[in-house]
């Protein structure tokens, strides 16, 4: 929509900033040095406004806490974006030069009342409209969100509902104003920038696109396939079906991390081929045909491109343990193994060189240069381009940006009868997603040693369950024991569970109804049912 | 910084200096190349003017001034090195020592640089003053694996404390007790595993003296310690850190100095303490694969490479390349997911390659 799947902004923006509106993001735990940044934000005066289903920690700093019911986002957002279009906030000036049907959008949010909205999400109207004033009328007002915008089967249609808030009011393209996704993990921005993905060569250069798959083929030596491929969700469906018969997996525990884990490892159990190269015995690894021992990020060179689009190096520290290889090397091998003639590289600078030449983002980065000047932010087309901390300055990257009608649609799965609660999974502070690095450390296991499900005491207390109780929750999918923590950061009617712990997979218990567009899964909302662990 | 305004200028030592309205004698001075020693300054803190070693003359003041917190003004006319400042140093440099174990020798893992050992050398020979064993108590049931706290190290500078409330919010330290006893506590003095502490260590980075300290590192490793700048694996932040290397293992990390990179000096629990991971004895160390009786066993790599090659090959022949997936890795390098899209599409003829957190 505006043209990068990226934050628009730089992490240093923030302590500049003058509102901070975090939706979907537990910033402290998850990312929690950018969460340092937003409270020294806020200690030199900038408002903060979270949405938030949870009461996190941020929260207890925040000017307001927009509690809303999980996966009414659509709602939220379609009602702020009335207030401003009603109150005549709009930055109209912005939106006659930049971007294009406004008026689509104007006509869809007239429906999304303030009272409606109130009924839906569970947010008084008086903080919707103060909180939709609040935003419009600051200048350097951000936007930062995480999976929790983005883990639902409408998660695109969350991120577009963003995207017209800031279109409309004009916050984008300076210091401080922007669309921020903060990405979870150190290098999900990097690998997306390599191409790793159905749709895009690196660069996201289209694979139906026939002018950069020219290029591609000129440069590989080989024809490429023009029909894009099956995005992560699809993969899996399709490799339960059978249709997909060879899966190489690197560097990923999907057995542990998909939701619907049970049928994954099903489908993986069936795989007629699977290859996992990793740096631990994982579940996935448990079912393959050949397992590779790779090198950790402490062991090889390379760079990481972090959340705010900085390309930074990663520098070899230690050998990697017994015969266990970087990652890079290997794939070079297997490429020749394979019959492809892989060049023989001298090292990643060289291969971070290919792919510079083949990607005009990235053209002027280089290892040498992020050697000598410290990370680059992409776009740096040219190796005497500064690189671009703040995106957009002076309009959208891609021209005209457009609105995008977004409606709100339900959560695939809602609570019943026979499921009543609705479950949220998350990350902690002390654990990091499959929990192979964090539960094998002595302070962070001390802090958090075990899983544990968040219940609201309204809910506990009819079923008489208690505090430190195991307990058993229980999907249409699957079930995993855990120990009931009674908190009042839920709302009533949901609960919360962390996906660190093999032993307790959430993601037994998660829905893999994936978003249209990007195939990710309702991580976030799935119906379940709370019992006591029967006696062993 | 960049495009900052200098609209007024100051003498510092004799020296002509630009300065903004406001700006601290300390970072003007500092600008200007001038030696001004702190303790318990940190750039990302509010000054709190405790230590007393910033103290320099400053013209028209009858008393020496803390350089952290005094303000510029134009005209201002600074002394940072004169014989009143110099003898200051001596004697507040001899009082901190007399009132400190470095006296006895420096405990090995209290930082080489220590900013204390490099204040009181600088102060020139020291008084000798008659020891004070000041009955500052520890916390000596606190089992957290990370971070210690030696209280005979600590001279009360309150950097950990501020940096716990103001950069973490965390507010999980702070002075306690009154006069020779006060110390660094939690509330009740409970162990930091049972506090509000979030086990950032910033404590430890922020501590001039070792009084606050790592308790991970080994330091009975052979060799020279090196450290290598690098980005942390975990979260998308990007922090830089460095793995601090000795005998081949990764003993420990720290953050870089505030102000040089993205993270201000800042890591949390994950980056600077969860590193045991590289050299887990879990750690896979030879491929594997698996046997007509459906175990996995060592194998070498060229015939585990020709396993895969074939494996994938055959799959591709007999149902076409459609029925191949390649799972990308956001935990990897991005040169290590190009080459794996590479694969994908120029080895095996297919658009079906993802990573794990396309989201």
């Amino acid at each position: 929509m505006l043209g990068a799947g990226a934050m628009t902004n730089s992490v240093t923006e923030i302590r500049d900033t003058d509102l901070l509106f975090v939706i979907g993001s537990n910033t402290t735990e998850a990312h929690p040095v950018i969460a340092m940044e937003m409270k020294r934000a806020v200690r030199r005066g900038a408002r903060l406004i979270v949405a938030d289903p949870r009461a996190i920690w941020l929260t207890r700093i925040a000017d307001m806490h927009m509690q809303l019911a999980p996966g009414t986002d659509v709602w939220l957002l379609n009602a702020m974006a009335r207030v401003i279009i009603t109150e005549g906030l709009v930055d109209s000036a912005f939106i006659q030069a930049h971007t294009s049907r406004f008026d689509a959008v104007v006509q869809a949010v007239a429906e999304y009342t303030l009272d409606r909205a109130e009924q839906v999400t569970g947010v008084p109207a008086a903080d919707i409209r103060r909180a939709a004033r609040s935003y419009a009328t600051t200048s350097k007002a951000g936007i930062y969100y995480t999976l929790g915008v983005t883990e639902h089967s409408h998660g695109t249609d969350n991120v577009y509902a963003l995207a017209n808030l800031v279109l409309m009011t004009g916050h984008l393209g300076r210091r401080g104003a922007g669309l921020n996704p903060l990405r979870g993990q150190n290098n999900v921005q990097g690998a997306n920038d390599a191409g790793a993905s159905p749709v895009f060569f690196p660069g996201y250069q289209r694979v139906d696109d026939p002018e950069p798959r020219s290029r591609f083929e000129r440069a590989w030596g080989v024809d490429l396939p023009a029909e894009p491929g099956l995005n992560l969700n699809a993969m899996f469906r399709a490799l339960a079906r059978r249709d997909i018969k060879g899966l190489f997996v690197m560097g990923e525990d999907p057995a542990m991390s998909e939701a619907n884990a049970s049928a994954v490892e099903r489908a993986l159990r069936a795989c007629e081929f699977l290859v996992v190269q990793d740096i631990f015995p994982s579940l996935t690894s448990r079912h393959a045909h050949v397992v590779l021992p790779a090198a950790c990020f402490a062991e090889k060179d390379g760079v990481f491109t972090n959340t705010d689009r900085r390309v930074q190096l990663v520098r070899k520290a230690v050998e990697p343990p017994g015969q266990a290889r970087a990652d890079w090397e290997i794939l070079c091998d297997l490429a020749r193994a394979a019959g492809y003639p892989m060049p023989h590289y001298s090292g990643p600078a060289q291969i971070y060189a290919e792919m510079a030449a083949l990607a005009p983002r990235f053209a002027g980065i280089s290892h040498g240069r992020i050697q000598r000047e410290g990370g680059l932010q992409w776009p740096c087309p040219s190796p005497d381009h500064p690189g671009t901390p703040t995106l957009h300055v002076g309009g959208p990257i891609n021209g005209r940006a457009e609105f995008k009608v977004v409606h709100y649609r339900p959560s695939a799965e809602l609570p019943d009868g026979d499921y009543p609660l609705v479950l949220s999974t998350g990350r902690t502070l002390f654990h990091y997603n499959a929990g192979s690095q964090t539960r094998r450390d002595p302070g962070t296991v001390a802090k958090q040693p075990e899983s544990f499900v968040q219940v609201h005491p309204d809910d506990a207390g009819p079923m008489g369950l208690t505090d430190g109780q195991r307990v058993r929750v229980i999907s249409r999918r699957g079930a995993v024991d855990a120990r009931l923590v009674l908190s009042r950061q839920v709302l009533p009617g949901c609960t919360w569970m962390p996906l660190h712990f093999a032993e307790a997979s959430a993601n037994k218990l998660t829905n893999d109804a994936g978003d249209t567009v990007t195939g990710t899964a309702e991580y976030k909302v799935c119906a379940v049912r709370i019992e006591p662990t029967p006696p062993t | 910084m960049n495009g900052m305004n200098h609209d007024i200028s100051i003498r510092i030592d004799g020296h002509s200096v630009p300065a903004r309205p406001g700006e601290s004698v300390l970072d003007v001075a500092r600008r200007a190349g001038a030696h001004v020693p702190t303790l318990c300054h940190d750039p990302r803190l509010e000054p709190a003017a405790v230590c007393r070693s910033c103290l320099v003359e400053i013209e028209g003041q009858a008393r020496l001034q803390p350089a952290c917190s005094f303000q510029a003004s134009p005209g201002l006319v600074v002394r940072t090195d004169s014989p009143r400042v110099r003898k200051h140093r001596q004697v507040l440099a001899s009082l901190y020592m007399a009132d400190h174990r470095l006296a006895d020798g420096l405990p090995q893992r209290s930082p080489a640089g220590s900013s204390l050992r490099g204040f009181a050398k600088a102060a020139g020979p020291l008084i000798q003053l008659h020891p004070v064993h000041s009955p500052r108590a520890g916390r000596p049931g606190d089992h957290n694996p990370y971070i210690g706290f030696d209280p005979g190290l600590c001279i009360l500078c309150a950097r950990c404390t501020r940096y716990c409330d103001q950069v973490h919010g965390a507010g999980a330290i702070a002075l306690a007790e009154r006069g020779r006893a006060t110390t660094v506590s939690t509330n009740g003095g409970a162990g930091l595993l049972h506090s509000s502490c979030e086990l950032c260590g910033g404590c430890v980075d922020t501590c001039p003296t070792g009084a606050m300290f790592d308790k991970k590192p080994s330091h009975h490793l052979p060799g020279q310690l090196r450290r290598v700048r690098t980005t942390c694996g975990f979260c998308g932040v990007g922090c830089q850190l460095d793995l601090n290397v000795k005998g081949g293992r990764v003993i420990k990390v720290t953050a870089p100095a505030p102000g040089q990179t993205i993270n201000d000096g800042n890591l949390c629990v994950k980056g600077r303490f969860a590193y045991d991971f590289i050299h887990h004895q879990d750690r896979l160390t030879q491929p594997m694969l698996r046997d007509g009786d459906g175990r996995l066993r060592p194998s070498t790599w060229p015939r585990a490479l020709e396993r895969v090659a074939t494996g994938l090959k055959r799959v591709q022949e007999r149902w076409g390349s459609g029925a191949l997936g390649f799972v990308s890795s956001s935990r990897c390098t991005s040169e290590e997911n190009y080459l794996l899209q590479k694969l994908a599409r120029a080895v095996f003829g297919t658009n079906n390659c993802h990573q794990c957190a396309a989201t």
